[in-house]
């Protein structure tokens, strides 16, 4: 019989990317999303699974309707990739930020436990828990540091996914994922924010671009292998915990000036920095080492920096083209034009030490 | 006759109600402050802590919820306090693997949401947060200081991590004046009488006096470090008084097992242990931790403190209020306390 899983949050960029990993695998694929006014499906349009894979309405912070999905698929393997998971958003937003990303990991973790403790767990981990430690790689074995509401939310999750596993011998493990980014990313990341703008004043559709801090560090690898990871570590014969990562960083000002001039601009022509996209704490340094799922998932990282940036520049080059030629196919930027309305706590002096 | 130009120094603390609580506000009436606590309203009185204390009249109470958001602005709105004590939680570890998500709820986005009726209020409001050894769980043997590292072992000990760091972020992030106490066990005879010291002086003192004849047990080759509520509350209020805000190890420094306690709280009363003592493996937690040791040296050196009552003194203090209470209470005399209510 085919295996059948579960993706929360299978609207988002991993979510699409593993539910098409996952059908290629023939499995037979749940995705829960939250309802909102306008849809949120265009990534599954996009990758051509939208008519492939079930979906179920659920939401992290309604216990019930996380149960309701589990009990009715009664899967193989469960995939939490949902949450609220910008980490900007989660300054404004802390509380929600913690019962959606951290709570609701234990409500569904309860809800294996009731329903099927052999249900296998993955629980989207993350870089930003070792926040602001020491400059230097961050293995397993790295102390965290969480410094974002999201990170402390992050984190929370992480400790109750091992205590699960630990203490009620269930099968679930954090994959630790280093940023990963797409052309399907959303669009308040940097990475697709810089290729998008760049790809928009390319050509003549806009003039500038404002970023927060230029100098902030990471490890950016490419989302669809990192779908591939998540799979390989449910396929183990033990749960346990995962870097993904590429072990290399670089700045976000490398990422823009190589995204520029990708598309044949220079960047500081256009590139300023807006103190609104600051945060009140930021994660200076970033980069991982996958030793440890090289060595026991046989994974490593095939895309690395510079071919990411080009994957990305130009795809979003290319949809602006055929948007401007009148083609229509499903996308998030145009519904986004910009920023400019939104005010955040770095706006208001208030807050400021 | 003296003036004090300054008016009194106003606090708030939170769980007011419980061991800490208690304590806190008793120190605080003494030094002058005036005192508001919160507390959750419950179909049976929850005050006898402060009556016991002879405080009660003496506190403002205002009723809040951790989870929610208001009843904490309304709080600090009415009580306008230079400092808060943030010490409500759902506390006891044991009962957080049947209810882990209110666990969560409570004493982890607890901590959040009062954090943003401070930022929005007033930031320079000092904050005290709870923390404890419990973030520790198992895996070091050696004494704890306040780099050891985090591996917490169940879901109260997940919820107050997430609660230390959101206080390390809001510190950092806001400048918001705020210290997270990692308090080693800290009892006393206003305990209550699910933790393992209370509930081993209520059972002695009851087992000498005839009314019970055996107490269950669960894992008493445990080893902790246990010091004496009251001191451990005046560390809460030196953390406040200092120029910089920061996060400091408070215990004793010494390590004694669940048996050592059982043994020493007996001889107290002149029984042997072992003759009253059933290990119930119901009783074990599905992970135990079961090496604590503190470190107290930066709260020594920065705060000037440290434990004067030791264990052997505790064990002392505790099984000699438990008798004298249940003799009171066998003489007709009636006064405020848990015991009598509570058969477990």
């Amino acid at each position: 019989m085919a295996k059948q899983a579960i993706i929360t949050g299978v609207t988002g960029q991993d979510g699409a990317y593993l539910a098409r990993f996952l059908l290629d695998k023939g499995y037979t694929v749940y995705g829960t999303y939250r309802r909102l006014s306008t849809p949120n499906f265009w990534r599954l349009l996009y990758l051509d699974i939208f008519d492939k894979i079930y979906l179920i309405p659920a939401d992290l912070i309604d216990s019930s309707s996380i149960f309701e999905a589990i009990e009715m698929c009664n899967p193989d393997e469960v995939y939490n990739l949902a949450a609220q998971s910008f980490v900007g958003a989660s300054f404004e937003q802390p509380v929600a930020s913690g019962i959606v990303t951290g709570l609701g990991v234990a409500m569904i973790l309860e809800a294996i436990r009731q329903i099927n403790p052999k249900i296998k767990f993955y629980q989207a981990s993350t870089s930003e828990l070792y926040g602001n430690g020491e400059a230097k790689q961050q293995s397993e074995e790295t102390h965290f540091r969480p410094a974002s509401p999201y990170a402390a939310a992050k984190l929370y999750a992480h400790w109750i996914t091992r205590m699960y596993r630990e203490t009620h011998g269930m099968f679930a493990c954090n994959g630790i994922l280093f940023n990963h980014e797409s052309p399907i990313r959303g669009l308040e990341f940097v990475t697709r924010k810089i290729t998008n703008s760049a790809a928009k004043i390319a050509l003549g559709l806009e003039k500038e671009l404002k970023l927060g801090n230029l100098e902030a560090k990471r490890d950016w690898g490419f989302a669809p292998e990192y779908v591939r990871a998540m799979w390989l570590m449910m396929q183990q014969e033990k749960p346990d915990d995962f870097v993904i990562a590429t072990n290399k960083t670089h700045t976000v000002q490398e990422f823009a000036e190589k995204a520029f001039k990708r598309l044949g601009l220079d960047w500081e022509k256009y590139v300023s920095v807006d103190e609104r996209f600051q945060r009140p704490l930021d994660v200076n340094f970033l980069q991982g080492d996958y030793s440890k799922a090289m060595a026991t998932l046989g994974w490593q990282p095939e895309t690395k920096f510079d071919r990411l940036i080009e994957i990305m520049a130009d795809e979003d080059l290319g949809r602006w083209r055929r948007c401007l030629k009148g083609e229509r196919f499903p996308w998030d930027a145009p519904n986004y034009p910009s920023e400019n309305s939104i005010v955040t706590r770095m706006t208001t002096s208030r807050n400021r030490i | 006759m003296e003036f004090n130009i300054k008016m009194a120094n106003r606090a708030l603390i939170t769980g007011i109600t419980g061991q800490d609580g208690a304590y806190l506000a008793k120190l605080l009436l003494e030094k002058g402050y005036e005192v508001f606590g919160t507390y959750r309203r419950s179909s049976t009185p929850n005050f006898w802590r402060l009556q016991y204390l002879d405080i009660y009249k003496a506190v403002n109470l205002l009723s809040a919820e951790l989870n929610d958001s208001s009843s904490l602005i309304d709080a600090i709105q009415n009580s306008q306090p230079d400092e808060i004590y943030h010490l409500a939680a759902q506390s006891f570890p044991g009962a957080s693997f049947e209810h882990p998500v209110s666990y969560g709820e409570i004493t982890g986005l607890g901590l959040t949401r009062l954090l943003e009726a401070v930022r929005s209020i007033n930031t320079k409001i000092r904050v005290y947060q709870a923390s404890t050894i419990e973030l520790f769980g198992q895996g070091d043997t050696k004494p704890l200081t306040e780099d050891a590292a985090f591996n917490p072992a169940n879901p109260y000990a997940v919820a107050k991590l997430y609660a230390y760091w959101i206080a390390n972020i809001y510190r950092a992030g806001y400048g918001i004046f705020i210290c997270n106490g990692i308090m080693f066990n800290h009892e006393s005879p206003l305990r209550s009488l699910e933790f393992v010291t209370r509930k081993i002086s209520n059972a002695v003192a009851r087992i000498s006096l005839g009314l019970d004849s055996e107490l269950q047990m669960g894992n008493i080759e445990a080893r902790r470090d246990w010091g004496y509520a009251p001191e451990y509350v005046n560390a809460m209020w030196l953390m406040l008084q200092q120029k910089e805000p920061g996060d400091y190890i408070i215990a004793t420094n010494e390590m004694h097992t669940v048996k050592d306690f059982l043994e020493q709280a007996f001889n107290i009363v002149g029984l042997d242990w072992s003759r009253y003592v059933k290990v119930d493996k119901k009783l074990l937690r599905p992970a135990d931790v079961t090496f604590w040791q503190g470190d107290y040296a930066r709260a020594k050196a920065a705060l000037g403190w440290k434990p004067e009552v030791k264990f052997d003194r505790l064990v002392e203090i505790m099984v000699n209020e438990d008798v004298t209470r249940w003799r009171r209470w066998l003489n007709g005399e009636t006064f405020p306390w848990d015991a009598y209510n509570y058969l477990p």
